[in-house]
């Protein structure tokens, strides 16, 4: 080993404290990175994989009831590359000792067992035989959360026929990765499940002989979907088409792309952070090394060694500084990378879901760290390089302070001589007390923006649940019944208040664009819903027109008055142009809202309730679930604390583990840039500060010097850090938002409370750390030393 | 100059009475005694030198009269208070209420300005004179908006003196005050420190290897190998313009 790598091995061992800081920024960078990036890329191969593997397709539509022979029409539009046309249908299933009642969505497979779009995954079993009417293939989750397997048995009503299913087959498919049920935001698996069953079977089920009431394609290579979804509703309409659409629309497809938006984002917006932030701090602590190695470096330069090997002896101490990071960070991030892989697949019904670890993926990871903290290194690097020898090897002339504004406030101020001292240093070295402030700010920003995030899931659940529904039973009915199916709810025991709901598929356009959706109706007299705007206040409905949310009237580019064309998807296929006359600022999904009496004109028919919100009696809760589940209208019910205590479930978890892994790195960006500049501060000072001993000040005061700059750059980074938290909040609303919700801002001011208080304490202690180091001051030592 | 015993019990109240002083220091594996049973008595308001080769001890013995060091055995008072004794609060307490120290390479903070460096003491000082005063006590009244790096090593030393001062210390202590000074700014200083002591009645401990500035001391101890080899005393001190270096 040469004697300058030696020098390299021993400066890094001397600087170990401050080198480890900055590793740990670095590392939280090379974490965050292969942690997001990883995942990302985890979930977008096998999403892909699976997709191509099962044939999963691209445009999808519904249609009341159409013949079988419309999908091979279908399969000769010009750009369809292959058609099917199925049965797909809510059924209601009766499981022993089960008092709610669960729910599936049946579908349909060839006399071979197979459907060729949306193909099956079978776990084990078979696919169902021809000519056994009951056999059936269950997802796999399904069957895990009920017990259920091969050979089990499930009764069965399917419009409003009793059968009896036997499990042939345990299976999965790539339309229902992400499977929710009708009226539920979170996935049930115990409550909602997906079957497979024999087409023959199914149409007698249905009264759908010869029929179909679901199209799969998928598009030849370069077709346009649109022009596609076009004519395939032109083929459609006459059988109660409800519009196709694109795998966009397509739930499973567009939960499981949200997802993998918000990982992009992720990737996107936290790293870049950290990689700023440990560029600083190694310019920081670079540039010091290299002013107190300035006499050294002239000498080496003297003995003969190139401008080169001196500034790539300087890189290589950042360089090194990286590798450790890269190493550590990479490792964090795969073990963090394989327990949100696991939560994933808690929820995302995936046949194979693996944290793969893509060399891609660490490339990038290692080539953003270097880069970092080369850049950071080029300032100090240069002037290494640029040294004259003859210039280095004589003392660098004292630092010339200057009586600036800064000064004169605190003359004004009457600070003490102590108070000046540190007043000037921060004046004196603007580029270093900018990087602690900023990097400290930084820190509290992105823990602030995280804590807001959590906020911001729990006004979700606040506002979605408790406030905007208040029944505390959803009943959904096989299909749009009149009033006598209220009545008869009304009269259950136990039942004290019954209240229609009814939506509409539509299309919304406006002008060039349209969207497809659904309008609720919403009565102006409900008690058991409310629609609660993203400040938290309740919103009153029009008594006519359309209320759109937000989201919705973005998509469609639509104001409060402008008139909107509304296409009833299915049934009378009713054409309306409504004017919006209020929008909402909701947080989940896009919808659009209006009275029932424009619904009625909508739909025209008599069929007013789709389903219907009860609020009940507590102690009557089973034996109102057991009357319901007798009913055949009922296909099925969601209670509101089962999908509270999910959703909470669903935030504790996977949210909190993100909260976990957050507080840790923000709190390293703190602690990175705390002790850094405490380091430095204190090695710089060394010499007043035994001087100052030598005056008589005690430890204590002299102390104050260290901490009182610190702690002065760390009380101004705090509300920087407010804003920058701020700033970084919406900037993750706005990037994790998707289609489905949208985060709300929801930050108190006990958010910035938290926030600063944790960075508080990751800045206090560390710089305790540091001023300890005062108590050790050998006074006579430093002070024999010329400064 | 008479030559006499380290012990002037006999001239009256003692600032600092030592007894059997021992000092050694461990380096690695080797040991260093810096001192060697040093005896002395060193009476109220004299200005005494210490005068000898370098590594003999002169340093160690006056960082440890000032409290910056502590001896491996032996007793040391000032005055009534054994300092050997004292914690080190205590010990900074006694620094900061007796002791000025100047050292040969200034010390001053480069941050503060000539006054605020002399305020640096009287911030916590009792009964300090006002900066201003102390500035002008070592003629740098004009000087005091100053930062040291505007001034050259002579003032640097003054403003060093007048911080010294500023509180009004028991005792000044100065290691090598003029070492890197030239002879015509040296002399300045020593002038500044002759004020002081006359003026405030300062006990005023020189450390010099330049044997002419012997001549202002009314007692010189001579330091040999961590003892005290000789003591002088010079019953006509010379002031510090007729010093010949």
């Amino acid at each position: 080993m040469s004697a300058l790598d030696l020098k390299l091995l021993r400066d890094l061992w001397r600087l170990r404290g401050q080198a480890l800081a900055i590793a740990l920024v670095l590392a939280a960078a090379s974490a965050t990175y292969v942690l997001a990036a990883g995942v990302h890329s985890s979930l977008l191969r096998t999403r892909d994989a699976y997709y191509a593997r099962n044939h999963f397709a691209e445009i999808f539509a519904g249609v009341t009831r159409a013949p079988r022979n419309i999908a091979a029409r279908i399969a000769a539009v010009p750009g369809v590359q292959r058609a099917e046309g199925n049965i797909i249908q809510y059924a209601r299933l009766d499981l022993p000792g089960r008092i709610e009642p669960v729910r599936a969505l049946v579908n349909s497979v060839d006399e071979a067992g197979r459907t060729h779009l949306n193909t099956i995954t079978l776990r084990r079993g078979q696919p169902p035989r021809a000519g056994h009417a009951g056999d059936v293939v269950v997802d796999e989750s399904f069957a895990d959360a009920n017990g259920l397997d091969l050979g089990s048995t499930i009764d069965a009503q399917i419009y409003g026929h009793q059968v009896a299913l036997h499990i042939v087959g345990v299976g999965l498919a790539p339309n229902y990765i992400y499977a929710l049920a009708p009226g539920d935001i979170v996935p049930d698996e115990r409550r909602f499940g997906i079957l497979w069953m024999g087409r023959e079977a199914l149409e007698a089920a249905t009264n759908r002989r010869g029929a179909i009431n679901a199209v799969a394609l998928t598009l030849d290579r370069g077709a346009s979907e649109s022009e596609v979804i076009r004519k395939v509703d032109a083929l459609l309409a006459p059988y109660g088409g409800t519009g196709a659409y694109g795998r966009e629309d397509q739930l499973s497809h567009a939960f499981l792309d949200s997802e993998l938006k918000q990982l992009a984002a992720m990737a996107a917006v936290i790293p870049p952070i950290f990689l700023i932030v440990s560029g600083f701090l190694v310019y920081v602590v670079l540039g010091r090394t290299i002013r107190t190695e300035r006499e050294q470096i002239g000498l080496i330069k003297a003995f003969g060694y190139s401008d080169w090997v001196i500034g790539w002896h300087y890189l290589k101490f950042a360089l090194a500084i990286a590798l450790v990071a890269i190493v550590a960070g990479s490792l964090a991030g795969i073990w963090m990378g394989r327990a949100m892989t696991g939560l994933y697949a808690q929820y995302y019904r995936f046949p194979f879901l693996q944290y793969s670890l893509s060399p891609t993926v660490f490339l990038s990871a290692g080539a953003l760290a270097a880069g970092a903290a080369g850049l950071g290194a080029a300032g100090g690097v240069s002037t290494a390089i640029r040294l004259n020898p003859a210039v280095a090897m004589t003392p660098p002339p004292p630092p010339v302070y200057r009586t600036g504004l800064v000064e004169r406030l605190g003359q004004l101020a009457g600070f003490t001589a102590i108070g000046e001292m540190i007043v000037r240093h921060i004046a004196r070295w603007p580029g270093r007390s900018a990087v602690t402030l900023f990097g400290v700010a930084l820190s509290m920003g992105l823990l602030f923006a995280t804590i807001q995030f959590v906020e911001a899931s729990r006004t979700m659940v606040d506002d979605y649940f408790a406030r905007s529904q208040r029944d505390d039973l959803t009943v959904t009915f096989t299909e749009p019944r009149n009033a006598d199916v209220l009545r008869a709810l009304a009269q259950l025991p136990g039942v004290l208040r019954v209240e229609a709901t009814r939506a509409l598929a539509v299309r919304l356009s406006r002008g060039n664009r349209s969207e497809r959706t659904a309008i609720e109706g919403v009565d102006p007299a409900s008690t058991l819903t409310a629609r609660i705007d993203s400040g938290g206040e309740e919103i009153a409905l029009p008594p006519a027109g359309l209320m759109l949310s937000r989201q919705l009237a973005d998509q469609l580019h639509a104001n409060a008055g402008d008139l909107v064309r509304v296409d009833l998807l299915g049934g009378h296929r009713t054409s309306l142009s409504l004017p919006v006359v209020r929008i909402v600022d909701e947080i989940i999904g896009a919808r659009a809202y209006a009275p029932p009496a424009t619904i009625d004109k909508l739909s025209r028919d008599a069929s007013p309730a789709g389903g219907a919100l009860l609020k009940i009696d507590p102690a009557a809760r089973d034996r109102i679930l057991m009357r319901l589940s007798a009913m055949p209208v009922v296909l099925g019910v969601a209670e509101r604390a089962v999908a509270l205590a999910r959703f909470q479930q669903l935030i504790r978890q996977n949210i909190l583990t993100m909260i976990g892994f957050y507080v840790s790195f923000a709190s390293a960006i703190a602690i990175g840039v705390v002790y850094n500049s405490a380091r430095i501060l204190f090695s710089e000072r060394a010499h007043e500060l035994a001087t100052l001993r030598v005056l008589g000040y005690q430890k204590r005061e002299v102390a104050v010097v260290l901490l009182g700059e610190i702690a002065l750059l760390v009380a101004a980074a705090i509300p920087l850090g407010c804003v920058v938290g701020y700033g970084l909040a919406h900037l993750m609303i706005a990037m994790f938002s998707s289609d489905l919700f949208r985060l709300p801002y929801a930050a108190t001011r006990a958010s910035y409370g938290y926030a600063a208080l944790v960075i508080l304490a990751a800045a206090i202690s560390t710089a305790l750390v540091v001023a300890r180091r005062v108590g050790a001051l050998d006074m006579v030592r430093v002070l024999k030393a010329r400064d | 100059m008479a030559t006499d015993a380290a012990d002037a019990s006999s001239d009256g109240p003692i600032a600092f009475r030592s007894v059997a002083l021992e000092k050694s220091y461990e380096t690695g594996e080797t040991s260093v005694q810096a001192l060697r049973g040093v005896d002395l008595a060193i009476p109220l308001g004299e200005l005494l030198v210490l005068l000898g080769p370098s590594g003999g001890g002169k340093s160690t013995l006056l960082n440890i009269i000032g409290g910056l060091d502590r001896p491996t055995s032996g007793q040391l008072f000032y005055r009534d208070t054994e300092l050997t004794a004292l914690d080190d609060r205590a010990l900074t307490r006694f620094r900061r209420a007796e002791v000025g120290f100047i050292f040969q390479f200034y010390n001053l903070i480069p941050s503060l300005t000539a006054e605020e460096n002399v305020r640096l003491v009287t911030d916590i000082a009792t009964d300090p004179m006002s900066p201003a005063e102390a500035l002008a006590l070592v003629g740098l009244a004009e000087r005091r908006g100053h930062y040291p790096a505007q001034l050259s090593g002579g003032e640097q030393q003054r403003v060093a003196v007048a911080r010294a001062i500023a509180k009004r210390p028991g005792v000044l202590l100065c290691d090598e005050p003029t070492g890197a000074l030239d002879s015509a700014t040296g002399m300045r200083v020593l002038e500044a420190l002759a004020r002081a002591h006359e003026e405030l009645g300062t006990t005023v401990i020189i450390i010099t290897h330049n044997v002419g500035i012997a001549a202002m001391a009314q007692r010189v101890f001579h330091i040999l190998d961590g003892r005290i080899a000789r003591v002088e005393r010079n019953s006509k001190p010379v002031a510090p313009r007729d010093i010949r270096w």
